[in-house]
């Protein structure tokens, strides 16, 4: 099977696969249609005011139908106005969405290579270094982000008033106009990724290390970094990229706290506060939004996972 | 819970015939989890003063009357303390149950129903997994403002995908022992294998995955409770505080950093009980 029909394949089913998670989303955040009229008319509205609201939002028709129209309306590029504000869904996603990946980005570019070389290391010494090593990755991992995050304000930003406390993005600018702003989320967010990846990956490099392949080359007198990035590394980066692309998908997660910690204008933020609001349309076209973002990143992982592992046939 | 997690531990010592660096049975994160645990659960009997009334001015200097100071709206920080930890326990212990229950029934029937059905399961199941955890949480605080039971709900969802996985592998294992072929052989019924072969086998599998949710459970619970989702209004929760006094940490240090400690101390304690848990599990069983 060549790559472009893997891939075609691959995107087919994650357009049907999203399609039934925008249903499941839309299910759950629209069984209770009489809470988002409260939302947008007020508690205190009379009945003929809730009835004129939830007509107009036509959250008098059946669930099945609405879902239908907020299909069509997807399909099209158009997923609908919050109902705070009445923005229009796709423009927030347009707005908040490259801050978020810009955010990733760099979290990526920083654990990536330290988490390779902290599992090279780690599994390859074992000892003292690598129970040093895997016993603070564990503790790390067990830290709720948002604790890490508030530790890391009250000390880096609070204590020391070295860093600014939120990352306040200045109105029509992007978050690289002022690079010390991204220090503190990308700091929280690397500590998180880097648990859980080095973890991942001392496990791929400790297997790979222990294959007949890496002892006949040790045997051979292959010692050290060479040993390392010839022959262990090579085997273990299939299973690595996995534990990336499984970190970058705990990263969603993390990023939405973070961004709430910091007050950073991303799509997590923008999650939350309209979670807040019951603004429901806003929910439905984030948190499916998302769920595409995830479904991608996937992707991605399985076409490295795919390459890499071509590579190997052929090459050495 | 200390209970129940003992006694692999106390077996492990005595079968353990290991080189030395096998670690140890896990005393220290075991006494923290359950010192933490009955703070959380028997605190709020021992708070001095109301939780959610206004005692004093904001941001007040712990002294005889308030142990550990006031806090941002000037209520009694030891109280809050004490009353916080029951929600975020009771959640997230109610979440992984269901989790777990969800995942045993689900992995049991994976591995016993035909290939396809038992496939098809799976797909459905890694198709949620799909979604980040955070995320179930937060669409289904959207669709059900305030409530306790969607939120223990948006927790099981979320961490039962992965504990399907491994307890259909699980089950897979015993399914193609040889005693199984041996009993169905003999024609004993499938619910007969169910139950006095499959279930109690991967019991201690079950136990050890549900302790690992458990991690997961407790940082969902309290991370929805520093958003602000959940039950809301003045009652008081460990990870709201973290929220309320942060921006005062300067002013009081005490109200931000007493739950956060604690909060780091559970968690800790828990992923390496678990972890702990896990690696004598695996070691007893291979």
């Amino acid at each position: 099977m060549s790559l472009t029909v893997f891939v075609g394949r691959r995107l087919a089913a994650g357009a049907v696969l999203l399609a039934v998670l925008s249903a499941l989303i839309f299910a759950a955040t629209a069984v209770l249609p009489g809470d988002a009229v409260s939302a947008v008319a007020g508690v205190d509205a009379s009945e003929a005011q809730r009835a004129e609201v939830r007509a107009e939002l036509g959250l008098d028709r059946p669930a099945a139908e609405r879902y239908a129209i907020w299909v069509a309306g997807a399909v099209r590029g158009d997923l609908g106005r919050g109902f705070v504000g009445d923005r229009p869904v796709t423009e927030v996603l347009a707005t908040r969405l490259p801050n978020s990946l810009l955010l990733a980005g760099l979290t990526l570019a920083v654990t990536a290579p330290l988490a390779v070389l902290l599992g090279l290391w780690t599994g390859m010494r074992g000892g003292a270094a690598d129970r040093l090593v895997s016993t603070t990755a564990q503790v790390l991992a067990a830290v709720p982000e948002f604790v890490m995050a508030a530790l890391l304000v009250a000390v880096l930003a609070v204590w020391l008033e070295i860093l600014p406390r939120v990352s306040v993005i200045p109105l029509g600018g992007t978050p690289l106009d002022v690079p010390h702003a991204l220090v503190l989320p990308v700091l929280t967010l690397s500590a998180v990724g880097l648990s859980v990846a080095t973890r991942l990956l001392r496990v791929s490099v400790a297997d790979a290390a222990a294959s007949p392949y890496a002892e006949a080359a040790r045997l051979n007198g292959v010692r050290g970094v060479r040993l390392a990035v010839r022959h262990v590394l090579p085997n273990a980066a299939g299973p690595a990229v996995q534990a990336l692309t499984l970190t970058t998908g705990a990263l969603v997660g993390s990023a939405v706290v973070a961004e709430n910690v910091f007050d950073y204008p991303g799509i997590g933020r923008e999650l939350q506060l309209a979670v807040a609001a019951r603004d429901i349309p806003m929910v439905q076209g984030i948190a499916t939004a998302l769920a595409g973002v995830m479904l991608l990143v996937l992707l991605a992982g399985d076409v490295c996972a795919r390459l890499l592992g071509a590579r190997e046939g052929h090459g050495r | 819970m200390t209970t129940v997690l003992t006694p692999p531990g106390r077996r492990a010592r005595i079968a353990r015939p290991g080189p030395a660096g096998r670690p140890r049975p896990p005393l220290l994160a075991g006494l923290g989890t359950g010192l933490i645990l009955l703070l959380a659960l028997l605190g709020p009997l021992a708070a001095p003063h109301s939780p959610t009334e206004q005692l004093a001015a904001p941001f007040q200097q712990p002294d005889g009357r308030f142990l550990l100071g006031t806090d941002v709206l000037g209520r009694d920080v030891t109280s809050r303390v004490l009353s916080g930890g029951r929600t975020i326990v009771l959640t997230a212990l109610a979440g992984t149950a269901a989790a777990g229950a969800v995942g045993v029934t689900a992995g049991v029937l994976a591995a016993m129903a035909s290939r396809r059905l038992g496939d098809l399961l799976l797909r459905c199941v890694d198709a949620l997994a799909v979604l980040p955890a955070l995320l179930v949480v937060l669409v289904l605080a959207a669709g059900f403002p305030g409530s306790d039971t969607a939120l223990v709900a948006a927790v099981a969802l979320a961490t039962a995908p992965f504990s399907t996985r491994v307890l259909r592998a699980a089950a897979d294992t015993v399914l193609s022992s040889g005693y199984v072929e041996a009993a169905l052989a003999r024609g004993d019924t499938r619910r007969a294998v169910l139950r006095h072969d499959v279930l109690p086998n991967i019991a201690g599998p079950a136990l050890m995955d549900t302790a690992l949710r458990l991690v997961a459970s407790l940082h969902l619970t309290a991370t929805a409770g520093f958003l602000g989702l959940g039950p809301g209004g003045a009652a008081p929760d460990w990870g709201r505080m973290v929220s309320e006094n942060a921006p005062g940490a300067t002013l009081a240090a005490t109200p931000f950093l007493a739950p956060a400690l604690l909060l780091v101390l559970l968690s800790v304690c828990v992923g390496l009980l678990a972890g702990r848990l896990a690696d004598l599990v695996g070691r007893g069983s291979a």
